[in-house]
């Protein structure tokens, strides 16, 4: 969303507020005229007479819907959304892991009553700006901070004091420590509508038994309900996208509901960067240039425009027709517009994307796995995080993560978990572009049901969707569904693919497994008992089975178990050779770079590239059925899985291996010369053995089908 | 491995005994060449002609449909095929076990001894009988030789036939079974061999198989046995073995024809394919089962439409089963293409006892005598 045109927040005073491209002119109401009018009056001085100013405040209360308090339900929701929201960038600010606590009761003043009392351990709010932050549309620090945050305009926590205030005629009760003092304040503060301003009810100091933070308490209309659409809702998928916070949720019957931490690591402040001009629009230009303390427009450019190297401002002054030394404050009319096309014209550093905080895949996985892992999916694909992009001068980002299979059901459309700036959405879900790139993705073709190919696919899986950005375009300003924008679309299409593929390699590998299990079942259970059948019928000695067993898997396999000892956890890795031939393989491991450091291999790697977070293995020399194991060991802090591994092994076909992959092709790895020879050993022995002629017709496949046909 | 045969001595039950340990002989070399392909490496495997449509071939001499040469494969490659191997030889194992003490077995009770058999247990009576077919075929023994039988079935015969059988007790009663036997006829045994059943006298000229037991009861009842001299069987459906076996016997050595009448629809011809060309499932004993000479009688497609029978429409699985008899060589004559080609195109099917739309008598005063004068059977 963008709010432009109003700045510095004009207290009481028109202005035009722009959500969207629709412009809302926040001036005088036409009041019909009446009777009592005097005759003589033109009709200009008439109107006139009428026209009076309105406030923001006054706009957004006969509006509700625009900030997401059109019903009861859905009022809480927004609430509780705008308290955890600020909670969590206040946090994130200051450093802090977050623990926040939401307790929603049923309040018996009147019908429909519900108290909500939101509390973090955030740094808490000097006195003097309490009133401003609480009390006052358009108030805030992060409007003109050009980042990524939860919250933006200011307007969301003052607008649930203001619907409060508004239904239940009660101010709201903030308490706010900051470390450095001693005591808490409490004030209580209602939205003054017609003013725009704070009306401080009552102000005490008390003390308090936490270091910091800030606890909102307001008294509104509202209806609790654990649907789709809840508090409840709300909180899980912040979770899942905040790994780092602790949440706990009171409900009205007492149910406490905790989502603990998965993730001690605050995520890194974004930093604040300049406007960038490719999105700049004429009226932001004019009042940079008017704000500029800079006499010449040489300095006052490169100063307040992110992107402008000396070379490009050469260029942008040529283009334009002006002059560095001209007075930015004085550029106007035809100059001004000349300036901004020059500068969307010349080419630009790109924007920073320092300014975006994106989740990280890990940690998308981690989230996932914390509030999901009751639901047991077999597979957590690997998170896929698109590089930033710009889109109106602003850069963005988009983030996919995918579970599949498990508890999920197997016959319902897929759950879309949707997220802009680490905050759900959980509203108009049909409306969000968020959506339509899911839908316009042919997921027929990575192995999920979907109706004609477009439209939500159905299948056991969860989607998760991160779009992050500095300016996220909303599709109005209760910020639930992102607007239909073509290069987010296009970023999002390219993600949700990425992630598909993963999907569809899975569901390949469940298939191979299926199969595999049955070359199990045989070499493990049944022929051992043929043998020993044979043996017991013939009175002759059970022979050794392994060319056998050989001769039916004709793969090597990789297992991985997980260890189950808290103390020492880890992972074994258990290479088997399951053909007729001796193997030399060469074993690699693919994990999260800050993993390859923390790891103790047994036996040691033979080598490592911590920067692409890779280790390899010369394995020995393993003869048929032959095996050999890695013992992989890290400390508790680690938190990691087997999921975070991807294996790859040369020395053997694709095709004759199970459990890892093929070594990609673009590794560029030289093998060890042993494993090189061993493969050209075995190319050379698979000519001689040419094809086995097994053409012969499966007995018993021929009889079911026989049987299909009702042969008497 | 088959023990040296003992010196021939007095004639108790000795000398069967140990026919049928000779028999169990092939089931032990299966298991030695299995054991043979585990030892050099190779993934254990049988060959089986396969039993199907398009593995059966005509036998001039014989006149019956015997299996073909093509062959199959049973391996423990796959799931399917290592079990089945398995089972095999849990089932080699029991039948030398059954040996040993002198007993014997039903289909049913087989199927039941396989729950001990763990991983080999069979899931349905129709898997533990095709795998003692299966047996049967790589022995080229019969299943009784493995000590394995059916249950008693009721199919039964009405009609001036004097027989002897050897009962339980080893005691031989001799009886007519128009004379001797009560209303429901009487009962053949699973064992109808000549050990069991021997012939003695007959004024029948012909011997009319029935499929359902109410035209058995309305034939015997309007007196046709011994009006027209006619040995009446009923099939009870898709005929056993025994009755199939039985049918044989009455045809080769007492040179009765065979009539075949049942009803009108496409699983009523394969009963009488079954009695005279040979079953699929039993191509390779059909020269022990099958009555070249049987002809069939009724209720034709024509049946249905000159006596302008009730009749039903023809379900779609009824459709199914002509269409796959359409490639079945042993429908492949002209008659039975026309009479399916009509039955496919009329559309309907009917029942033997339809023909009660014009009176209890109907049919053996005017249906069959009309029938089998046609056919120079009477």
């Amino acid at each position: 969303m963008s709010l432009t045109g109003l700045r510095p927040a004009p207290v009481g005073r028109s202005g035009i507020v722009q959500i969207d491209g629709s412009n809302f002119l926040l001036i005088a109401r036409r009041v019909p005229k009446t009777r009592s009018m005097a005759r003589n009056a033109t009709l200009a001085e008439q109107l006139a007479s009428k026209q009076r100013e309105i406030s923001v405040a006054e706009f957004f209360e006969r509006n509700r819907q625009i900030l997401g308090f059109d019903n009861l339900q859905r009022a809480l929701l927004t609430a509780v959304k705008e308290c955890v929201d600020n909670a969590l960038d206040a946090c994130e600010e200051a450093g802090v892991l977050p623990d926040i606590s939401v307790d929603i009761a049923k309040d018996d003043s009147g019908p429909d009553r519900y108290r909500l009392v939101v509390a973090d351990n955030g740094p808490g709010i000097l006195r003097r700006e309490l009133p401003n932050v609480f009390g006052r549309l358009l108030y805030g620090s992060r409007f003109h901070a050009n980042r990524q945050s939860r919250g933006q305009q200011g307007i969301g926590i003052s607008a649930a004091v203001l619907y409060a205030g508004l239904t239940t005629a009660r101010p709201a009760k903030i308490t706010s420590k900051v470390e450095e003092e001693e005591a808490a304040h409490v004030l209580e503060i209602l939205v003054d509508t017609q003013r725009n301003l704070p009306k401080v009810v009552s102000d005490e100091l008390v003390l308090w038994d936490r270091l910091h933070g800030t606890q909102v308490e307001l008294l509104l209309k509202a209806r609790y309900v654990r649907a789709r659409q809840s508090p409840l809702e709300y909180l899980r998928g912040t979770a899942i996208v905040n790994p780092h916070a602790r949440l706990v949720l009171t409900e009205p019957d007492g149910t406490r509901i905790t989502f603990e931490r998965a993730s001690t690591e605050v995520p890194p402040v974004s930093k604040e960067v300049l406007p960038h001009p490719y999105g700049l629009e004429l009226g932001e230009l004019s009042a940079i240039l008017k704000q500029a303390r800079e006499k010449r427009l040489s300095e006052a450019l490169p100063k307040h425009l992110a992107g402008v190297t000396p070379r490009a401002l050469k260029e942008i002054l040529v283009q334009a027709g002006l002059s560095g030394r001209d007075d930015p404050a004085r550029i106007h009319g035809t100059e001004l517009e000349a300036l901004l096309t020059a500068l969307h014209a010349v080419s630009l550093l790109p924007p920073s994307a320092e300014s975006l905080s994106p989740i990280g895949s890990i940690l998308i996985k981690r989230g996932l796995r914390n509030v999901l892992g009751e639901l047991r999916p077999d597979f957590y694909a690997p998170p896929v995080s698109r590089p930033p992009k710009i889109r109106a001068g602003a850069p963005f980002l988009v983030e996919v993560g995918l579970v599949y299979g498990g508890a999920l059901p197997p016959d319902q459309p897929i759950q879309l978990l949707r997220f802009a700036n680490r905050v759900p959405l959980l509203f108009q879900q049909g409306a969000c572009a968020i959506t339509s790139a899911v839908e316009t993705v042919d997921w027929r073709r990575y192995g999920l049901d979907q109706r004609g190919g477009q439209g939500l696919p159905t299948g056991p899986c969860i989607l998760l969707v991160h779009v992050a950005s500095t300016r996220v375009p909303f599709t109005s300003e209760s910020k639930e569904a992102v607007a239909e924008d073509s290069e987010i679309v296009k970023e999002l299409q390219l993600a949700l693919q990425a992630i598909a593929r993963h999907l569809k390699s899975h569901i390949s590998r469940q298939v191979r497994r299926e199969f595999a299990s049955e070359k199990f079942t045989i070499i493990r259970r049944i022929l051992p008992q043929i043998a020993e059948k044979a043996s017991h019928l013939t009175g002759k000695p059970v022979p050794d089975l392994t060319p056998v067993i050989t001769e039916i898997m004709n793969v090597v396999t990789l297992e991985t178990t997980l260890s189950e000892k808290e103390a020492a956890p880890g992972l074994t890795v258990t290479i088997t050779n399951y053909t007729p031939r001796a193997r030399v393989l060469e074993l690699f491991a693919e994990m999260p770079p800050e993993l390859t450091a923390a790891l103790r291999p047994v036996p040691a790697p033979d080598g490592t590239d911590p920067a692409l977070g890779r280790a390899w293995w010369t394995l020995p020399k393993l003869l048929p059925n032959g095996r050999t194991e890695i013992q992989l060991r890290w400390s508790k802090a680690q938190e990691c899985d087997a999921s975070d591994f991807d294996w790859y092994v040369a020395g053997v076909d694709e095709s004759h291996l199970l459990g890892a992959d093929a070594l990609p092709g673009d590794w560029e790895v030289r093998l060890p010369r042993q494993v090189v020879e061993a493969v050209e050993a075995a190319e050379v022995a698979g000519v001689v053995q040419g094809g086995t002629g097994e053409t012969e017709v499966d007995y018993d496949g021929a009889e079911k089908a026989a049987a299909l046909e009702e042969d008497d | 491995m088959a023990p040296k045969k003992p010196p021939r001595s007095k004639k108790t039950t000795e000398p069967e005994e140990e026919v049928r340990v000779d028999a169990l002989a092939p089931t032990l070399e299966l298991a030695a060449q299995i054991h043979a392909q585990l030892t050099k490496g190779e993934v254990p495997r049988m060959r089986l002609p396969l039993r199907t449509k398009q593995n059966i071939q005509f036998q001039v001499k014989e006149g019956v449909w015997r299996l073909g040469r093509s062959t199959g494969t049973r391996s423990a490659r796959k799931l399917d095929g290592a079990l089945m191997l398995l089972r095999t030889f849990y089932l080699v194992d029991f039948i030398h076990e059954m040996a040993r003490d002198r007993k014997t077995s039903t289909l049913r009770e087989l199927y039941y001894i396989s729950e001990q058999w763990k991983d080999a247990k069979f899931h349905s009576e129709d898997e533990s009988n095709l795998l003692i077919e299966d047996l049967e075929v790589l022995c080229t023994r019969l299943r009784e030789d493995f000590r394995l039988h059916p249950e008693e079935n009721g199919a039964s015969v009405i009609g001036d036939l004097t027989l002897e059988e050897t009962n339980r007790k080893g005691v031989v009663k001799r009886f007519n079974c128009r004379d001797d036997v009560g209303d429901g006829g009487y009962a053949l045994p699973f064992n109808v061999e000549k050990e069991k059943i021997r012939f003695r006298a007959t004024g029948a000229k012909f011997v009319l198989a029935i499929e359902c037991g109410g035209m058995v009861d309305r034939l015997a009842e309007n007196g046709f046995d011994e009006e027209q001299n006619a040995l009446l069987l009923h099939l009870k459906g898709q005929p056993a073995r025994s009755t199939r076996r039985f049918l044989k016997r009455l045809n080769e050595e007492l040179k009765l024809p065979v009539v075949v009448f049942t009803d009108g629809d496409p699983w009523s011809f394969r009963i009488f394919a079954s009695v005279a060309y040979g079953a699929i499932k039993t191509a390779h004993i059909s020269h022990y089962l099958a009555t070249p000479g049987a002809e069939f009688l009724g209720v034709t497609a024509s049946d249905i439409e000159n006596y302008e029978l009730p009749s039903d429409a023809l379900t779609e699985q009824d459709t199914k089963a002509l269409h796959a008899m359409q490639s079945d060589p042993r429908f492949g004559t002209a008659e039975w293409r026309s009479e399916i080609d009509l039955m496919l195109k009329n559309g309907k099917k009917a029942e033997q006892q339809s023909l009660a739309k014009y009176g209890l008598n109907y049919v053996t005063e005017t249906y069959l005598p009309e029938k089998l004068a046609e056919m120079n059977v009477l």
